[in-house]
């Protein structure tokens, strides 16, 4: 469970540091604009505090021998169905923060841009696990070339 | 250059190219900070020295961290130091290899492989290899393409290297629409279609698409004129004719000023060196400073709007001069134009439904557009979005729409479910929302009661957009409809669609609707059913793939009445990924 507050953490830095580049802009600029700062401050920190742990609870995947399916989001959910037989490609990619973490985001790709899912922040050898298994199951099941 | 495990590396000669580029830019560095030094350095050269040695720098660093690996299943690629990536992809699933050279990478001998399935960018780019390692890839990758490939490779040697830019090769990937027919047309198509755009006979096109398998397996080819697409006349059935009654219908539009405010401009600026100021000469003419700016603008519309009509209906004439729309054994194809004539064959096997798109007041003058659904094709100008027939009356358009798909179905015609009336609810608050946010933050400035003044209109908008939700099943066809400005009607078959995406927000979810996408190779690629009711949403994905759905959706399928269905919960959370 490390990871997890980790990755909050790494959403917080992330939000706050933007807040604080958009904040010192602002200031050197304008000052009409400090109600809205305050506003997103507000938003911002809700963002920190509740969006990750609301995110974490949410996500579910799956894989069986014939489709991935995945639920993520918070305010807005989110689920996805894709059959393997119309996978494309398989991603793996970790930036520097996650392999920092020791975790990965596995991407599968179809022929829409709309039929893509993505499974983000796994830990590196579930996610290993997961690209071979999916590896194997699609190389095997025929593609049906549309 | 094989390392463990079959993985292999970019050519070493990157490795060369970018040291020289790094000594290149640290020497112009040099002039530009030493010897050219006379008031101070020549920022540009400094910038630019520097931009070119952190790029050779990068270069390196992506040529010591990439692998590549063909195994007997996939072909794998692994990139990045800081952020890494693994990328697989089947073996069956990749349709083209092509490879492509600019000046100086062509100096060193090094080809840059792109590698295609289907997608809508290349999967892997693989920058660079050098030339025997990319013909030894794409012999592995496409055994059967490796004669045409070999030939297009040495006529690309013997050519002059000094050809700069992209000098994509496109014998391999025609050879792969040979040995791949299904999809790997799709690029073979897209070729042939530009080909007929451009109005060439496309001789060259055919005979190279010829070479890698039977022409007849190319979706959309550019048939080199009236002999050869007539020449083979199987079954030929003559769908639609043009009719001078469609000519009105395609030249009235909203836009029709516009049309000619194009040209008046090009005659005023040709006018100009000559002395004669046309804008001048018109506004005497008409008297522009005796009237306010409003009255110009109309006087201008009203001027300008019968020429504006006889102008599109010229440019229909001579674009659809001709036009008939045939069934050719199990392709339909259309011929039009006058000045260039312009064949596209649409391959039955590439079809995969079809659409009406009827904006607001089309819509009222009962007026569609008729486009069919086909994978493979590129959207170009030519055929926007499919666009097969122009313009029609609806029931016009109807009566030929029954007639183009091959099994005879009429999807478009059949009964549409309305939405729950909270998709309504939602539309009226947007409605309403929108142009309050919009008057609040006008507050600051003058005129905030503008936003206010359009609710009545967004309103009707709102409504509008309500009503043409709707979705059905009609046999292997599902149909979903939206819009409001313009109503979209599209008719998908089921084996068409390659994945499912629900979504739904916080508001949707107290109020039990969710929107629906779908993800499909062909036509848009991705079409959107917005706020139907969960239920009616999963009893329409149990109907549309129940095999897919039978996994994910519990007591759907209309198998255990009384229950409702519901999304199965995904038994894998992070939690157990993690512990």
């Amino acid at each position: 469970m490390l990871w997890r507050t980790l990755q909050a953490l790494f959403w917080g830095l992330g939000v706050l540091g933007g807040l604080g580049a958009v904040f010192w802009w602002v200031e050197a600029a304008r000052g009409w604009l400090g109600p809205v700062i305050v506003g997103l401050g507000v938003v911002y920190a809700v963002n920190v505090v509740v969006m990750p742990g609301w995110r974490y609870r949410v996500h579910r995947w799956e894989t069986t021998d014939d489709a991935v399916y995945a639920l993520e989001g918070w305010l807005t959910k989110k689920w996805q169905i894709v059959p393997l037989s119309r996978i494309q490609s398989i991603d793996t990619e970790s930036g520097p923060l996650q392999q920092m973490l020791g975790i990965a985001t596995v991407k599968v790709t179809t022929a829409s841009s709309e039929g893509k899912i993505s499974i983000e922040g796994l830990d590196a050898g579930v996610a290993r696990e997961t690209v071979d298994r999916l590896r194997e199951v699609t190389a095997a099941t025929p593609g049906d070339a549309t | 250059m094989s390392g463990d495990d079959g993985w292999r590396r970019l050519s070493v000669r990157v490795v060369y190219m970018d040291l020289i580029r790094a000594a290149f830019s640290c020497a112009v560095g040099y002039l530009g900070a030493v010897a050219f030094n006379d008031d101070g350095p020549v920022w540009a050269l400094v910038a630019g020295s520097l931009a070119g040695f952190l790029g050779a720098l990068l270069d390196l660093v992506r040529w010591m961290t990439t692998r590549y690996r063909v195994s007997a299943a996939a072909v794998e690629m692994r990139s990045g130091w800081a952020a890494k990536r693994h990328r697989t992809v089947a073996r069956d699933r990749i349709r083209t290899v092509d490879s492509s050279a600019k000046l100086v990478p062509r100096l060193f001998r090094l080809r840059v492989m792109h590698i295609g399935s289907g997608e809508q960018a290349s999967s892997f780019t693989l920058n660079a290899l050098d030339s025997g390692h990319a013909a030894r890839l794409r012999r592995e990758l496409l055994p059967s393409a490796w004669d045409e490939a070999a030939a297009g490779e040495v006529l690309e040697d013997g050519a002059d290297p000094a050809v700069e830019g992209d000098n994509r090769e496109a014998g391999a990937s025609h050879a792969a629409a040979g040995e791949n027919p299904e999809a790997g047309a799709s690029h073979a198509a897209t070729g042939g279609e530009r080909e007929a755009g451009a109005g060439h006979a496309a001789d060259g096109e055919g005979r190279t698409a010829g070479a890698g398998g039977e022409p007849r397996e190319i979706g959309a080819r550019a048939a080199g004129g009236r002999g050869e697409g007539g020449g083979r006349g199987v079954g030929r059935e003559v769908i639609a004719r043009l009719r001078w009654g469609w000519v009105p219908l395609n030249a009235v539009s909203v836009w029709g000023p516009v049309v000619v405010v194009g040209p008046v401009f090009a005659l005023y600026w040709f006018l100009r060196p000559f002395g004669v100021d046309l804008l001048g000469v018109g506004r005497e003419l008409s008297g522009w400073d005796s009237r306010s700016l409003v009255w110009n603008l109309v006087l201008c519309a009203v001027i300008l709007y019968p020429f504006g009509v006889v102008g599109s209906a010229v440019s229909f004439v001579v674009e659809n001069w001709g036009f008939e729309l045939a069934r050719e054994g199990d392709a339909l194809v259309t011929r039009r134009g006058l000045l260039t004539t312009r064949t596209l064959q649409r391959d039955d096997r590439r079809m995969r439904g079809l659409a009406f798109r009827e904006p607001l007041v089309w819509r009222w003058l009962r007026l569609a557009e008729t486009s069919v659904v086909t994978t493979g094709l590129r959207q170009t100008v030519d055929a926007p979005s499919g666009a097969i027939l122009p313009r029609l009356r609806l029931s016009e358009a109807r009566e030929i729409a029954g007639r183009l798909l091959p099994d005879g179905r009429r999807p478009l015609e059949a009964e549409l479910v309305p939405h729950p009336l909270g998709a309504l609810r939602r539309r009226l608050g947007w409605a309403i929302s929108g142009p309050v946010v919009a008057s609040v933050v006008l507050l600051f400035f003058d005129g905030w009661f503008w936003p206010l003044a359009l609710v009545p209109v967004t309103l009707v908008l709102a409504v509008v957009a309500y009503r043409s939700l709707g979705h059905a099943l009609d046999g292997p066809y599902l149909v979903v409809r939206r819009g409001a400005l313009s109503r979209n009607t599209v008719a998908l078959q089921h084996g068409a669609v390659i994945g499912w995406t629900l979504r739904q927000s916080l508001l949707q979810r107290w109020g039990g609707r969710m929107t629906v996408g779908i993800a499909t190779a062909a036509g848009e690629r991705h079409y959107q059913a917005p706020d139907m009711g969960v239920e009616q949403a999963l009893v329409f994905i149990s109907g549309a793939t129940p095999e897919l759905a039978a996994r994910f959706i519990e007591g759907g399928g209309g198998a255990a009445p009384g229950r409702h269905p519901a999304l199965r919960v995904c038994t894998r959370s992070d939690v157990r990924a993690s512990t």
